[in-house]
């Protein structure tokens, strides 16, 4: 009885997590909300080799404010344990705008405290990051060629020196002594030997080291998605590859995977090159490491996956791999098919749209209802007959600089429409890099994990103590098993009503103020983290049904 | 208005300073030099000390300053006596001088420094982009502190060597014996400074082996055989003077005991988390060694017994050092880890800001860190024999030092 009050209590608590920042190629977390009475966004992007500094942007409208107070807070140690803050410096050309550096030292769950101080009073609010080595980088030729001529002339001059160590140097002005010619040769003969014995010697330390990073490096999980026909159509297998032992022994075992939004896995299939079809489904667990789901009749060809997921203590990731769609049964060839597919969506949440190719000369599919994709600043009309707008005032997109991205949307009669919540948020949107470097799944409230704040919030207050002890991974994974079955069974509007409940949010907060101005706004902020063209898909709810839309952007450096 | 600038009576003084200093017969290169090699050790001190204490430090921090500082005071005046031996030196002083690469001429001692020079300032960006590849570091040996390593070490051995061949070369005909006395008594004086700095840096880059907590474990005795007799009678083969090991170990002793009295005066602050440990004033380095017991030990055999066979003075030297050593170290050990130690003088209370202070065994010694039975035996037998090594290849390095002429 008490491993089954653990176990629940564990999983509720677990539940609370809203971790949102799974990505590939986009390492930066943002934040936008309050701080006391400062409205602020912030924008952290973590080192990439540990230890290192993390760069820190906050962006404000507030006004008052004397200064910005940056720390980081280890969840190991809390806020007893960290160093005075650093000053976030403000820019100069960029009102509201401020700039701070962060030293991360180790490995693990942390957070960036921002703390403002100004005239109505001070405000704080904390940012939580993971911090991982992830980079492994070459070294310049400049650089490089610079260190090899040193080292070559340093190697010389060793060998002279020591040559003449045992011969000239030995010898009083004046004096004759024998050999020393060959003395000389033999010393610097030994200098050679042993100056490239030590050489290698320090090369293969220096592999050893690379090697011990490499070890301690993040490496992403593996996959293998396939499909298989069955009787009731085809479905995808995703299969997470077992190998993660090896390069990842610690790891928490998969059995220890939550939901999040009420899904185990959010996953997106986006078509390799044109991009033009995209769906966002939810495969359900057969065992611990493999998930199926009735693959939406989605056109031919090469798809990118991606598979958020989030494990016990809220380390949330992006699980890569592609997939190939071949001998699809449904039709896309001719514009005047209306073939409709017999797809039972294995999840009542699994949504797919089919739009315009992002490059024009790519052909367009042929199906009825094509999405247009739209561009900032530029109405653009929805399936539904309601129209979205990307709030932009015509101003270029910069990479590595924070944009609320907000978009608005208007009924068919051109009132601002009437949103709903879908899984427990307002939107959902994932951007993604037309080569696919890029990938991130965003909500409205910015891309951290509130689980990880919320943990370390409760450690500085001194409610939480070590981390709490996992029950055993066979009734975990049947508890969670049967809290997300629990989950389906109820209606939409209870199931909406729950996963906000768990976010700390309830309808009226959410539709109503604070992150949302109104019903029909939804904003994501984000910062692109590489110039170069995107696509971005957006995902709403209205009368009942999904609203997928998608723009393109081009960001520039 | 000041006039005594140019007047008659300050000129004469300036030449006639400049003509004693010139007279002894001592270029300016050698002070330079060893002030270079204090340098250099003062700011590797400070520099753990700082990462013990601060944490966070850039390319340009006060400590690495120092470090910088001695390379760059070494190679421009060691760079200097090359050049202008080589192009505007008389045939005396390029004949006092080793010849090389065709045109240049320059002191045996001065290549060293100019070596040690441009390692040290090759290693900057080596490490900057190591920083950045591999994280900002956290250990004290990694490639490119070994560059930076080898680099501080040649230029105090470059240090060294340059007083040495003066040392060992004709004192100037003209002085007077008043002066060949002075001038035998400063060189003396430099050499022994100059090797105390070296012994300083030698402990230094093993103090991993070398802390409280290792002192009754075998792998303590072992480095320190390595190390020390090695060092040791070297300095007692090459110097001229009677106690030279002793003295050397002295100045060894003396440097580390200032470092551990000064810096812990000064304040400091962490300031990278995770902090265990909240100080406010910088941690000291270790306190040293008790070095100049066993080194007594050196100067008296090599005063007695320095004639007979290198070998047979390796083998008596060697087992000797490393009882000494032993029976010194061992019950210190257990001092270091008394409340008494926990003072300014000794200054064991310093503990890295990043570590738990309340761990058990902050002043006390865990199960394995000693060494115990066949284990300790064992090891001290090893030791032992790596002693009689280290001490004949002291012997053959300090004979072949004191051949040093250029």
């Amino acid at each position: 009885m008490k491993k089954l009050i653990t176990t629940i209590f564990t999983i509720t608590l677990l539940l609370i997590v809203n971790p949102v920042n799974s990505h590939v190629g986009s390492p930066g977390v943002i934040f936008e909300g309050e701080a006391g009475k400062y409205k602020i966004m912030v924008n952290v992007n973590p080192p990439d080799v540990i230890p290192g500094t993390a760069n820190v942007q906050i962006y404000t409208t507030s006004e008052g404010i004397e200064k910005i107070l940056l720390r980081p807070i280890y969840w190991y140690t809390g806020d007893k344990g960290s160093p005075r803050a650093e000053e976030a410096l403000l820019l100069k050309d960029t009102p509201g705008q401020y700039q701070g550096e962060v030293w991360m030292m180790e490995n693990g769950a942390a957070s960036i405290e921002v703390k403002i101080i100004g005239e109505n009073g001070e405000g704080t609010v904390l940012v939580p990051i993971m911090a991982v080595s992830t980079a492994q980088k070459e070294m310049e030729p400049t650089l490089g060629w610079i260190l090899a001529g040193l080292g070559i002339f340093l190697v010389i001059l060793m060998i002279t020196i020591i040559g003449n160590s045992v011969s000239d140097a030995t010898v009083a002005p004046g004096e004759v002594k024998a050999n020393l010619k060959r003395k000389k040769r033999i010393g610097m003969a030994v200098a050679t030997v042993i100056l490239a014995l030590i050489l290698y010697g320090g090369m293969n330390w220096w592999n050893l080291w690379a090697e011990r990073y490499q070890r301690f490096m993040f490496k992403p999980f593996q996959a293998n998605s396939s499909i298989k026909d069955t009787e009731s159509g085809k479905k995808m297998i995703f299969q997470i590859d077992s190998s993660y032992l090896k390069t990842r022994p610690n790891s928490l075992s998969f059995k220890y995977m939550i939901p999040d939004h009420g899904k185990l896995i959010h996953m997106f299939l986006i078509r390799e090159g044109s991009l033009d079809a995209f769906a966002h489904v939810h495969p359900t667990r057969v065992d611990s490491l493999t998930f199926e789901l009735n693959l939406p009749p989605l056109p031919n060809g090469k798809y990118f996956v991606f598979a958020d997921i989030v494990r016990g203590q809220g380390f949330h990731e992006t699980i890569a791999d592609t997939l190939e769609i071949t001998e699809q049964e449904v039709k896309f060839q001719l514009a005047s098919n209306k073939e409709i597919p017999t797809w039972q969506p294995s999840d009542t949440d699994d949504t797919y749209i089919i739009s315009n190719p992002v490059l024009p000369e790519q052909t367009m599919l042929a199906t009825s209802n094509i999405v247009t994709c739209g561009k900032p600043g530029i109405k653009t009309p929805l399936p539904d007959g309601s129209s979205a707008i990307w709030e932009n005032d015509g101003e270029s997109l910069q990479a590595n600089r924070l944009y609320p991205m907000t978009f608005s949307i208007f009924d068919p009669d051109g009132e601002p429409a009437e949103l709903e919540p879908y899984m427990g948020m307002m939107g959902h949107a994932v951007v993604m890099k037309h080569d696919g470097s890029v990938y991130i799944h965003l909500h409205p409230v910015g891309n951290y994990s509130s689980a990880t704040q919320d943990l370390i919030q409760r450690r500085i207050s001194g409610d939480e103590g070590m981390p709490r002890k996992f029950p055993p991974a066979e009734q975990f994974k049947d508890s969670v098993d049967q809290v997300i079955a629990g989950i389906q069974a109820m209606s939409e509007k209870d199931r909406n009503d729950y996963l906000m409940e768990l976010m700390g949010h309830n309808r009226e907060t959410i539709q109503g103020e604070g992150e949302h101005e109104g019903h029909s706004v939804v904003t994501f902020p984000y910062a692109f983290p590489e110039p170069g063209n995107y696509r971005i898909w957006i995902q709403m709810k209205r009368n009942g049904k999904v609203l997928n839309t998608a723009f393109d952007a081009v960001v520039t450096e | 208005m000041d006039l005594s600038i140019n007047s008659p009576e300050a000129t004469l003084k300036k030449s006639h300073s400049k003509a004693i200093a010139g007279n002894l017969g001592i270029p300016l290169f050698i002070y330079a030099t060893a002030i270079a090699s204090l340098s250099i050790i003062i700011g590797l001190i400070w520099d753990i000390s700082w990462h013990t204490s601060v944490g966070r430090d850039g390319l340009l921090s006060p400590p690495h300053l120092f470090i910088y500082l001695g390379a760059v005071i070494s190679g421009f005046f060691s760079g200097y006596q090359v050049l202008k031996t080589s192009f505007w030196g008389s045939r005396e002083e390029k004949d006092k001088s080793v010849k090389f690469w065709g045109v240049f001429y320059g002191s045996l001692g001065g290549l060293f420094c100019i070596w040690g020079c441009f390692a040290m300032l090759t290693s900057a960006p080596f490490d900057d982009w190591w920083h950045n590849t591999y994280g900002l570091d956290v250990t004290i040996l990694s490639p490119p502190h070994t560059v930076l390593a080898l680099g501080m070490f040649m230029v105090q051995f470059g240090a060294m060597i340059s007083v040495l061949a003066l040392q060992n070369q004709e004192a100037p005909s003209h002085l007077t014996e008043k002066q060949k006395k002075l001038r035998n008594i400063i060189l003396r004086g430099i050499f022994i400074f100059t090797a105390g700095i070296f012994l300083a840096m030698l402990f230094t880059i093993s103090s991993e082996y070398q802390g409280r907590h290792d002192m009754h474990s075998v792998s303590f005795y072992i480095v320190g055989a390595i190390i020390y007799p090695l060092f040791l009678s070297t300095v007692a083969c090459a110097s001229k003077l009677k106690w030279a090991a002793t003295y050397t170990a002295g100045v060894y002793m003396l440097i580390l005991m200032l470092m551990v009295w000064i810096l812990p005066l000064f304040p400091a602050e962490p300031l990278l988390g995770p902090i265990r440990n909240f100080i406010t004033h910088y941690n000291a380095f270790e306190f040293p060694l008790l070095m100049v017991i066993p080194a007594l030990a050196i100067d008296f055999i090599m005063q007695r017994k320095g004639h007979i066979n290198n070998w047979l003075l390796a083998l008596i030297i060697g087992p000797l050092f490393l009882a000494i050593h032993i029976a010194v170290q061992w019950p210190m050990g257990n001092f270091l880890m008394t409340p008494l130690a926990q003072t300014w003088v000794f200054g064991q209370e310093s503990w890295y800001f990043g570590a738990d202070p309340d761990w058990q065994y902050r002043f006390a010694f865990a199960d394995w860190m000693e060494s115990s039975g066949w284990e300790l035996v064992k090891g001290l037998l090893i030791a032992a024999v790596i002693a009689i090594l280290s001490t004949r290849l002291g012997l053959k390095w300090g004979t072949w030092m004191k051949n040093i002429k250029r």
